[in-house]
């Protein structure tokens, strides 16, 4: 079973040792009798994101019903050097309870059963024995691929099997590598609130005061707090020009559309491939704001230009390089570009096409990311282009 | 612990699906707060209702508002009454200024350590409440106790409460937060589940109806509307359909009573096609 926590673990499944613990007592108390309880304890223990859901089923229905996954030895290798098994260890040592010839002859596996039963054991839990009721008489401990084996004799479960359920990949379009999507939207829009710098000590704390005030015994004490109202203003801009943008228009849109109340002003603004001197407040692209209007803006200005960064080299790099035929901007694209990113610190690009595909698209990409902060437009990327903007956001406020 | 084993297995009003009720049993077995997350209309507060009719325990509820720090729904001390009744008197009000205990007024998380029985407690739409809110709440649930500092009282829970809590995802959890919890996303029914659900509120309803009203529900809701379709709007559609008594609910364009269906005036709009 350790096995099993340790490939969560190397899934990227954020693992503790608190979570062991539960799921050790959980088996202890027999509470996953067959695979399908099984799934939905070891689900509720170590899955605490909708976003990993789809990646526990995995690890899962790869452990339990595909072949036995080759294992990250490394992983066991990491755990044994870790500081509670060391100690651990060395407290064995110490108190005699093993020996250094006994320690040598044990294999890994064997000295991490013991140090489970130990913790276990210390939090009065442990049953004793290596009778599970759930297993039957096998020891949850020990060579996984025969303890699966054993769980899985009592597999037929009340609801149709966990291998149904897991099947059928219901959580896919949760998970942190997959596209912005109508199903996936509350999610990103969780992670774009966290985007809220917060207000000046501006706002008198009633309940606070009046109980400082009892508490000084009338003595009248003002407590302030901090201004819930965000003062900063958030620009979106983006291409609706590219075929590759096509699908997203409509839901980044909505995104931004709903944290709207959350600063103090929202514009979206449109462009086509790269930003030549102005941006257009109308998806058609016929009504300009002008540069001076944009550079104007406070620098604080948060600012997220949504495209897919991808046209030929000469619209980024020559003069009149705009896809528009009839442009008559000198000024090629990259500098219009760099001038933005000088202005707004706090911006990010956010990028349709999924990262891993971005060095064979097109080098422009790579011109870009020289320029902007670049995240692909998946959950993961999201929340790491939140970070990013809070991070420079918090630079810039201070100014 | 209290030695006695409880088990909920769905009531008659409720639709259970056999997953959801391992894991409600997993959390009372185990002692831990639920966690349930997902949209709204997939039933997570009324979960807990129906746990505690089913197992037949007492109901303690809170409703989060973003002003919450945590305390009051401990307790919460009167200041300004008790201020006021050194100064004017207490009259007959039966209260003793002398007295704190009655100026301490308890929310739903004293009450329900201090009742004799084993409650339900529900914490409902915890997301409103900011971060540093929700880790007082877990430390005071997960210790089950919490002290009146006033008087530095300590209040014990005589019997821990079934706790659940919802969230309706609109702002990220802290990491500790969800670490104490188990968490479960509720996902939207799917068409086989609704059909179960719709059931229970219109069991005479026409299969081919039923089937055909769905079709048009499911494809609704995957277009990017601000505010899609969700368990309760269906509901309220079958009635209103049912009740003006059309034949069919229509598709495309001329889906019948689609103010029922959507309610923001944008996405009627988009809906209209009058706006892309």
């Amino acid at each position: 079973m350790l096995n099993f926590i340790y490939q969560l673990k190397a899934a990227g499944i954020p693992v503790s040792v608190r979570y062991i613990l539960d799921f050790y007592r959980g088996l202890a108390r027999g509470l996953a009798p067959d695979l399908d309880r099984l799934f939905v304890l070891a689900r509720l223990v170590f899955v605490k994101r909708v976003e990993h859901y789809d990646l526990f089923e995995q690890v899962f229905g790869r452990y339990f019903f595909g072949r036995e996954a080759d294992l990250g030895a490394l992983d066991r290798q990491e755990v044994l050097a870790g500081k509670p098994f060391q100690d651990w260890l060395r407290e064995q040592l110490a108190s005699g309870a093993l020996s250094e010839q006994e320690i040598r002859q044990f294999d890994s596996e064997e000295l991490l059963t013991r140090f489970w039963e130990t913790v276990l054991a210390q939090q009065g839990r442990h049953r004793g024995g290596h009778t599970w009721v759930g297993t039957q008489g096998r020891s949850p401990y020990g060579h996984s691929g025969r303890e699966a084996g054993g769980v899985r004799v009592y597999g037929e479960g009340l609801y149709g099997s966990a291998q149904k359920v897991i099947g059928r990949r219901r959580f896919v379009n949760y998970s942190e590598a997959s596209p912005l999507a109508a199903e996936n939207l509350r999610q990103a829009l969780a992670a774009l609130k966290s985007l809220r710098p917060l207000g000046p000590l501006s706002e008198l704390d009633v309940e606070e005061t009046i109980h400082r005030t009892a508490k000084n015994g009338g003595e009248i004490e003002l407590v302030f707090q901090r201004e819930i109202r965000n003062r900063v203003q958030l620009m979106v801009f983006l291409d609706n020009g590219g075929q590759s943008m096509g699908p997203y228009v409509g839901l980044v849109r909505t995104v931004f559309g709903k944290i709207r109340d959350q600063f103090r002003e929202l514009s979206t603004y449109y462009f086509h491939n790269c930003i030549y001197g102005a941006v257009y407040r109308d998806p058609p692209r016929t009504q300009a704001v002008k540069w001076e209007d944009l550079i104007q803006r406070e620098p604080n200005s948060r600012l997220v230009i949504i495209g897919d960064a991808n046209m030929a080299p000469a619209e980024m790099m020559a003069a009149y390089g705009s896809v528009e035929v009839h442009t008559t901007v000198r000024r090629p694209g990259y500098e219009w570009l760099r001038e933005l990113r000088a202005h707004f610190p706090a911006s990010i690009w956010l990028n349709p096409i999924p990262k891993h595909r971005w060095p064979e698209q097109s080098a422009t990409i790579d011109q870009i990311r020289r320029i902007f902060r670049m995240e692909d437009l998946t959950l993961g990327g999201i929340k790491n282009a939140v970070t990013y903007l809070n991070e420079q956001g918090r630079e810039v406020d201070r100014w | 612990m209290n030695g006695q084993s409880l088990t909920f297995g769905g009531t008659e009003r409720y639709y259970l699906n056999p997953e959801l009720r391992d894991i409600v049993n997993l959390a009372i077995a185990m002692e831990k707060p639920l966690l349930l997350t997902g949209e709204a209309g997939t039933g997570k507060t009324q979960l807990a209702f129906e746990i505690s009719r089913a197992l037949g325990l007492a109901m303690e509820e809170a409703r989060c508002k973003s002003t919450f720090k945590g305390e009051e729904l401990c307790y919460v001390y009167d200041t300004v009454l008790r201020l006021n009744d050194s100064r004017f008197g207490c009259g007959d009000t039966g209260r003793d200024v002398n007295d704190i205990w009655d100026y301490l007024r308890f929310g739903p998380i004293g009450r329900a350590f201090l009742a004799e029985d084993r409650r339900v407690l529900l914490l409902d739409e915890i997301d409103k409440t900011d971060s540093d809110t929700q880790d007082n709440l877990l430390d005071v649930l997960e210790d089950g106790a919490f002290i009146i500092r006033e008087i530095n009282h300590k209040v014990t829970a005589r019997l821990r409460p079934i706790i659940i809590i919802t969230s309706n995802a609109k702002r990220e959890l802290s990491d500790p937060f969800l670490r104490r919890c188990f968490c479960h996303y509720i996902p939207f029914p799917g068409p086989e589940e609704m059909v179960e659900i719709v059931k229970l509120h219109y069991p005479e309803i026409p299969e081919p109806f039923l089937q055909s009203s769905l079709t048009s529900f499911y494809r609704l809701r995957e277009q990017p509307f601000e505010k899609p379709p969700a368990t309760a709007e269906l509901l309220d559609w079958l009635g209103a359909m049912r009740t003006s008594g059309v034949k069919g609910p229509g598709a495309g364009r001329e889906v019948a009573h689609v103010g029922t269906l959507l309610k923001r005036t944008q996405d009627l709009l988009k809906f209209r096609g009058l706006r892309r």
